[in-house]
């Protein structure tokens, strides 16, 4: 019942799906459209997951007094007073919940990953290093590539441009591919160990 | 007025957010909490107004497709996630959307594997299709723990390093290239969008 | 301390302000460098725009972002729909991400602003946000019939009875399904959209990633390919160059980067549709910047090690 019935449900409907891609039959095609409804309907209530979990984290801290507990604060009346916005005054272009999402999403998020730019550069100056032939390969490609997008490049010799594109197309395109394909079988074995329950994880602990 | 008051407060928090680069400090523990709380707070209204009222709601109280008060059931079950004695009825819904992972297993073959492969074994009519073959297959090889990298053999698979250096390469200069533009992205908000020096 | 310690033992914050003077310098005085157009940007383009006028074609945008990526794509977004609305395309617009479809709004209302004849549900149709949960029935749902499977647009109205779905049944219907993405973009159209129904698929992505769907390019599976804020450059570059004047696309123009610069003053566009290039100054000198931080970094590393090995033979 805790277990046993979810991974024999996998198991049905993923043979059900597999079957489905090959027989274009409509018992088939009506088993596909009941799957879909019952879908939107149950993945409506998944977002619990989500805002679950990060009440649950932050409302802990508080409770602990873990360090800089305070700041959870932020978290929670950040939730709360965005998502209220949205259900008192809707969430059409125009809107309080919109002027939330431009003036506090965009450059907060925005920001805090333009930071990287910053190590980057830090990295390319004290780490990147030709220690090996094969690593300076990497690093000749990637100076190539860097010069190659940009109009420098295409300003010091119309050939620089020419020559990242061939690095994509051909080597490049060469590496992708390999690493594709090992990626593609993964997937693949990942997914009939869901169907035939080896694969478990995504079910959570316990019994 | 409310656009004014906007601009300067993402002006705020952009610039909280670049005090990281001296220290961490409160201005950039305040800017990053505010952004986690606020970006979950979106995915709520969202749910409700474009997945839970026209799939659930519509149906079953306006349309009377009572059937759907099962699934609707199921759903609930997420619910029990955090309780830790009733947290095995969360696996029903989720083992319930894992099923479509069945559709996965031929299609995922199909575009990711078999395509790909079709695309090398096309007749190797100039030299960049024959280097693209030499360069996978050694990649692959070099991947097959199977047999010792010796001989002949490994010299082969060194190839296929060479490739993946290259490879690695374009990745990393691409990589460098998208680092740059996201704080171009937040230089260009400071200087037109706040100080209108550029237009 | 000698040469090779300073250039290693050099504080990181002077790295960062030097990287922030260089990206800053550029930007409020222009150094006016020419974008030029690669082919899978061009192609791109060309599979939009032979939508033109065709009433029962039009393109399926999926906004897979957060304001994370917002630099790099965001101009894309910009661009592919003002090449729309230029040419009389019609354009679908979808999110899984909640923040993807605020996102949505965004980009329509500040392209929309320039082109006041352009009608919701009409010319384009925003379908909004829909659970993460739904993509893949959605994207399956679509090949049979766009309004059952999507059902209503972001808005709440049922999608049978706008009039932009007059024409338009299902993927045979769609002349491409682009996605914008900051993870991994195009997969599931690859896999599910492409495999099954044939349709043509897109992608915009940010340049961490664009060198890994080279593969999917040659064997067709991708028509092309917007690459980070160079991607999105190209692509404001050959809107100007051609929707914009009414021109059909031509490739002897879009190849040629002395023929394009007669056919428009940057200096009159406005700001929205050019910021990727006027970034464009800033990311090549930044990029020379990097490559001569790597090549100082290896000085000190080599010098260091030719003293290690002096003082071990010594």
């Amino acid at each position: 019942m805790k277990r046993q019935i979810p991974l024999l449900i996998v198991m049905i409907l993923g043979f059900l799906f597999v079957a489905h891609t090959f027989i274009p039959h409509t018992i088939s095609q009506d088993f596909f459209d009941w799957f879909i409804k019952w879908s939107k309907v149950i993945g409506s209530f998944a977002i619990v997951l989500g805002v679950g979990s990060l009440l649950m984290v932050h409302s802990n801290k508080i409770k602990r007094k873990a360090p800089n507990w305070g700041y959870s604060w932020i978290v929670i009346l950040g939730l709360v007073i965005t998502s209220l916005s949205g259900f008192i005054w809707g969430i059409e272009e125009g809107t309080p919940f919109m002027w939330i999402f431009k003036s506090v999403n965009v450059p907060a998020g925005a920001t805090m990953f333009s930071l990287l730019a910053f190590y980057i550069a830090s990295a390319a100056y004290k780490a990147f290093r030709a220690r090996s032939i094969e690593a300076t390969v990497l690093l000749i490609a990637a100076i190539i590539v860097m010069l190659g997008r940009v109009s420098i490049g295409n300003a010091i010799s119309p050939w620089i441009p020419e020559i990242t594109q061939w690095i994509l197309n051909v080597p490049n395109l060469a590496a992708k591919r390999a690493i594709q394909l090992g990626v593609g079988l993964g997937m693949t074995a990942t997914s009939l160990k869901i169907i035939l329950g080896i694969e478990r994880t995504y079910l959570g602990g316990g019994k | 007025m409310m656009e004014t008051i906007g601009t300067w407060l993402a002006v705020f928090l952009t610039l909280s957010m670049f005090s990281f680069l001296y220290k961490d400090n409160p201005f950039y523990k305040f800017a990053e909490h505010l952004f986690v709380g606020a970006s979950m707070g979106y995915a709520i209204p969202y749910t409700y107004y474009n997945v839970f009222i026209p799939y659930t709601y519509n149906p079953i109280f306006l349309r009377h497709d009572y059937i759907l008060i099962i699934p609707v059931i199921i759903g609930i079950g997420y619910w029990f996630r955090f309780s830790q004695k009733l947290s095995w009825i969360s696996r029903y819904p989720i083992a319930f959307g894992m099923g479509i992972v069945g559709m996965g297993v031929p299609m995922s073959i199909h575009a990711q594997v078999l395509v790909q492969m079709r695309t090398m074994m096309l007749p190797l009519t100039s030299i960049n299709l024959i280097l693209i073959f030499i360069g996978s297959v050694s990649i692959l090889l070099y991947f097959f723990f199977s047999k010792a990298h010796t001989g002949l053999y490994g010299k082969f698979t060194k190839i296929g390093i060479w490739f993946m250096m290259i490879g690695f390469g374009a990745s990393f200069g691409y990589t460098v290239m998208a680092r740059i533009s996201l704080l171009i992205g937040r230089i260009q908000f400071l200087l037109s969008d706040w100080l209108g020096i550029i237009k | 301390m000698n040469f090779s310690d300073s250039i290693q033992k050099i504080d990181r914050r002077y790295i960062y302000i030097i990287l922030a003077i260089v990206v800053i310098l550029p930007l409020i005085f222009p150094l006016g460098l020419k974008t030029f157009t690669t082919p899978p940007v061009r192609n791109l383009y060309k599979t939009i725009d032979a939508a033109a006028g065709k009433p029962n074609k039009a393109v399926f945008m999926d906004f897979a972002q957060s304001p994370s990526t917002l630099p790099e794509l965001y101009p894309m977004d910009i661009a592919i729909l003002r090449h729309c609305f230029l040419r009389n395309i019609k354009v679908f617009t979808i999110s899984y991400y909640p923040q993807g479809a605020a996102i949505i709004q965004m980009a329509i209302a500040e392209v929309k602003e320039e082109f006041p004849n352009i009608r919701q549900d009409v010319d384009y149709c925003n379908f909004g946000y829909k659970a993460w949960a739904l993509r893949l029935p959605i994207t399956l749902g679509m090949g049979d019939n766009i309004s059952e499977a999507i059902e209503t647009n972001g808005a709440g109205l049922r999608l049978d009875n706008l009039p932009i779905m007059k024409d338009i049944k299902n993927y045979d219907n769609i002349q491409i399904c682009v996605e914008i993405s900051g993870a991994a973009p195009g997969y599931i159209y690859i896999t599910y959209a492409r495999a099954r129904f044939g349709v043509n698929v897109g992608i915009g992505v940010t340049a961490v990633s664009a060198a890994d769907f080279y593969p999917y390019l040659q064997t067709g599976q991708l028509v092309g390919i917007l690459g980070g804020l160079k991607g999105a450059a190209e692509y404001e570059e050959l809107v100007e160059t051609f929707a914009q004047n009414g021109l059909p696309y031509s490739a002897e123009y879009a190849e040629n980067p002395t023929l394009k610069e007669e056919q428009y003053d940057l200096s009159k566009v406005p700001y929205k549709f050019k910021k990727a290039r006027i970034g464009m100054d800033s990311q090549a000198i930044a990029h020379l910047l990097i490559i001569l931080f790597i090549i100082l970094g290896n000085i000190g590393y080599f010098l260091d090690r030719k003293n290690e090995k002096k003082k071990f033979i010594k």
